[in-house]
């Protein structure tokens, strides 16, 4: 997926920095809920096939890295995938493609909607975002992002992370594949920078294993909620 | 007789002989393609649209010819680069075992390549430096791992690679199957190709439609076919009897096969149509040499349909790679044994026809284009055992421009000249991005 450069705000000096994130909270604040009106899921002109009814391989396992939450205490990411299936999006807070992280937000949005109807399922999943841009998506910057939903009482909680540098988070991108590119003439001082990467949301299973990769052309609501209950099943867990 | 005579005469006899018996059942289409910027899986990152850079070629070692063993060729292919249609660098990887066909990982930045022979599966770097490769992994288990030999397809999935084989380890037959690798190169699972209701259990391509949730496979034949001398093959009869006839339709989700669709003379690549709302794709069959139609009827159901003829089947002009579009309004076609690639005006996928021609090659195989259609790029060779040979033994990557009427060739690297070998897989690059956080990916070990 390519972003358009034209669609990201830019600020190219320390002064416009000053300015620009009072506006971007402002923006980001509920942004969740704004964005559902102008992005959709990925179509998907088939029925999905049965929970349980097909096997989720093991991917990989999912690779540590320091990762801080939106009041900027540093922890492991695995302290947020543990214990619960989790949905991981790696994302970036001003990408305004509307196939790229608007999508994931509206997709989990729904999916954690859809989740939270059956108790077996709920109590046993959660979603967490992280930045792969911590040079502009600092802590409070990533509180404004997720703030419509960490505000919410519900069954699946869901983190929104960042980290304290591109070096701490490398790990992580690296080991999952995450590509993260930018333009060859880009300069160092651009802030945010103008990131292509290729939208990608992880299932990882209670044990730490990614057992499923989505992408933009299979971010369907539907195929992800029977893939988080397939693997409830495998867990012995009984479904309503 | 002169070996060209010698060769001549052998196709002549080919011919008459699949006259004699009312098919086309020579030669087995060799494994040829998927190469060009519109065959890439779905789920790859960032395409190159616009000018690409490199050209990455995967080349057959011959022995004598340089240092004798496979190689990744980079060459220059911008026109703007004082070093256009030059070579940059090559890679040797120590071993002469029937390269073949590459791949990129879904995240561009690992190009992997296969030995048709050997079975070995070489990953290398090209995200750190797109102009200058690196081979950072080995994979050397297949056969034991898996059974399966001869790797030829290799379909980026999301963090992972799906390998489609040709042969077993067995019999060296064409009942075969696919690995499925993640990208770090470490084994998930095989799928063995269904062989009841059907299926012959035979493989070749693969092709995803994501919105249908349909993988197609297609087939050809086994390591005891693909690395036969071309003329003893033709001449045993029942060896020609073992080539694939069918395109397996599968539930990509639960990765299962549908549904067998008979089509026969072994089909070879599958191209779906990249047009948003079509959801047809096409397969040329190497023997017969068709394309057919593979779509959903009024039903729903799945069909597969003979559209067009490719030459005339009579001459025997073994159709290899195809090359459609991204529009889905045309498609090239090599055709290896005339040296012709020709254009099909896909506008109506029911009735393609062809519209223009032109030899490019004394032999030709695979044929890969731009983004944008305007550049169109040829190699040369098909298997170490069945290029021909002497004079018409040419190998070479050239480069065309088309502007919708013509081909008009805008640079050529000969092959032998530059002591590389034999030409064969070709896949493009660009040096327009660049990981970031990631100066140099980490040495993956070998093994």
């Amino acid at each position: 997926m390519q972003i358009n450069p034209n669609n990201r705000r830019r600020a190219d000096a320390a002064g416009a920095r000053a300015w620009l994130l009072p506006a971007a909270l402002a923006f980001l604040i509920g942004a969740g809920e704004a964005l559902a009106h102008e992005v959709s899921s990925a179509r998907a002109d088939f029925v999905p096939p049965e929970p349980g009814s097909y096997k989720l391989e093991r991917i990989q396992a999912l690779p540590d890295g320091a990762v801080v939450d939106t009041s900027n205490r540093r922890a492991r990411l695995a302290k947020y995938t543990q214990g619960r299936i989790t949905l991981l999006s790696l994302m970036y807070t001003s990408c305004s493609d509307p196939s790229g992280c608007p999508m994931a937000l509206y997709t989990l949005q729904k999916v954690r909607r859809d989740l939270e109807q059956e108790k077996s399922t709920g109590s046993r999943v959660r979603i967490v975002s992280l930045s792969f841009d911590p040079a502009y998506d600092k802590p409070d910057v990533m509180r404004a992002y997720g703030a419509a939903e960490t505000s919410k009482r519900s069954s699946v909680p869901w983190d929104f992370l960042t980290a304290r540098s591109p070096q701490d988070l490398r790990p992580v991108l690296d080991g999952l594949g995450q590509d993260v590119r930018v333009p060859a003439d880009r300069s160092e001082a651009e802030k945010p920078a103008n990131l292509t990467h290729m939208l990608k949301v992880f299932l990882i299973d209670r044990n730490g294993w990614v057992r499923e990769i989505y992408t933009s052309s299979f971010l369907v609501p539907q195929v992800i909620v029977n893939d988080v209950q397939t693997l409830l099943l495998e867990d012995g867990v009984k479904l309503r | 007789m002169s070996t060209h005579e010698i060769r001549t005469s052998l196709l002549y006899r080919i011919a008459r002989f699949a006259v004699s018996v009312g098919l086309c059942i020579l030669f087995a289409g060799a494994a040829t393609a998927l190469a060009d910027e519109t065959c890439n899986s779905p789920y790859l990152a960032s395409l190159i649209k616009g000018q690409e850079d490199y050209a990455y070629v995967w080349t057959l070692g011959v022995s004598g010819v340089g240092d004798g063993w496979d190689k990744l060729v980079t060459i220059d292919v911008n026109p703007a680069s004082p070093r256009y249609g030059k070579v940059l660098n090559s890679i040797s990887v120590g071993a002469r075992g029937e390269a073949h066909h590459m791949g990129f990982s879904d995240d561009r930045r690992f190009l992997w390549a296969g030995g048709l022979d050997d079975s070995k599966i070489y990953v290398f770097d090209i995200g750190a430096d797109a102009g200058n490769p690196r081979l950072v992994k080995t994979i050397g288990d297949l056969p034991e791992r898996t059974g399966f030999v001869g790797p030829h397809t290799f379909y980026a999935l999301p963090g992972r690679v799906l390998v489609g084989n040709l042969s077993n380890s067995k019999d060296h037959g064409g009942v075969t199957g696919m690995a499925l690798y993640n990208n770090r190169g470490d084994l998930i699972r095989s799928y063995p190709m269904p062989s009841t209701n059907g299926g012959d259990g035979y493989g070749y391509d693969i092709a995803i439609n994501p919105q249908k949730n349909v993988m197609l496979t297609s087939s050809f034949t086994g390591w005891n076919n693909y690395m036969r001398n071309l003329g003893e093959l033709v001449g045993d009869a029942e060896a020609m009897k073992h080539f694939g006839n069918t395109v397996v339709l599968w539930d990509l989700k639960t990765m299962s096969p549908r549904k067998v669709l008979s089509v026969p003379g072994s089909p070879l690549e599958i191209r779906w149509s990249l047009k948003p709302g079509d959801n047809w794709a096409v397969v040329a069959t190497a023997l017969t040499s068709k394309i057919w139609l593979i779509k959903q009827d009024a039903s729903g159901e799945w069909q597969a349909k003979d559209v067009a003829t490719i030459g005339d089947p009579s001459k025997i002009p073994l159709p290899v790679d195809i090359s459609i579009a991204a529009d889905g309004k045309g498609l090239w076609v090599n055709t290896f044994m005339d040296g012709k690639t020709r254009y099909f005006d896909m506008t109506n996928p029911e009735r393609p026809t062809q519209t223009y021609e032109k030899a490019t090659g004394k032999q030709v195989n695979m044929v890969s284009q731009s983004w944008d259609g305007k550049r169109v790029y040829i190699a040369s060779s098909l298997l170490a055992n069945w290029d021909k040979a002497g004079e018409s033994d040419e190998q070479f990557l050239r480069g065309f421009n088309w502007d919708g009427k013509a081909l008009t060739q805008t640079f050529e690297v000969d092959f032998y000249k530059e002591q590389l070998g034999r030409a064969h897989h070709i896949k493009l690059g660009s040096k327009a991005l660049k990981a970031a956080y990631a100066d140099q990916p980490e040495q993956q070990a070998s093994r």
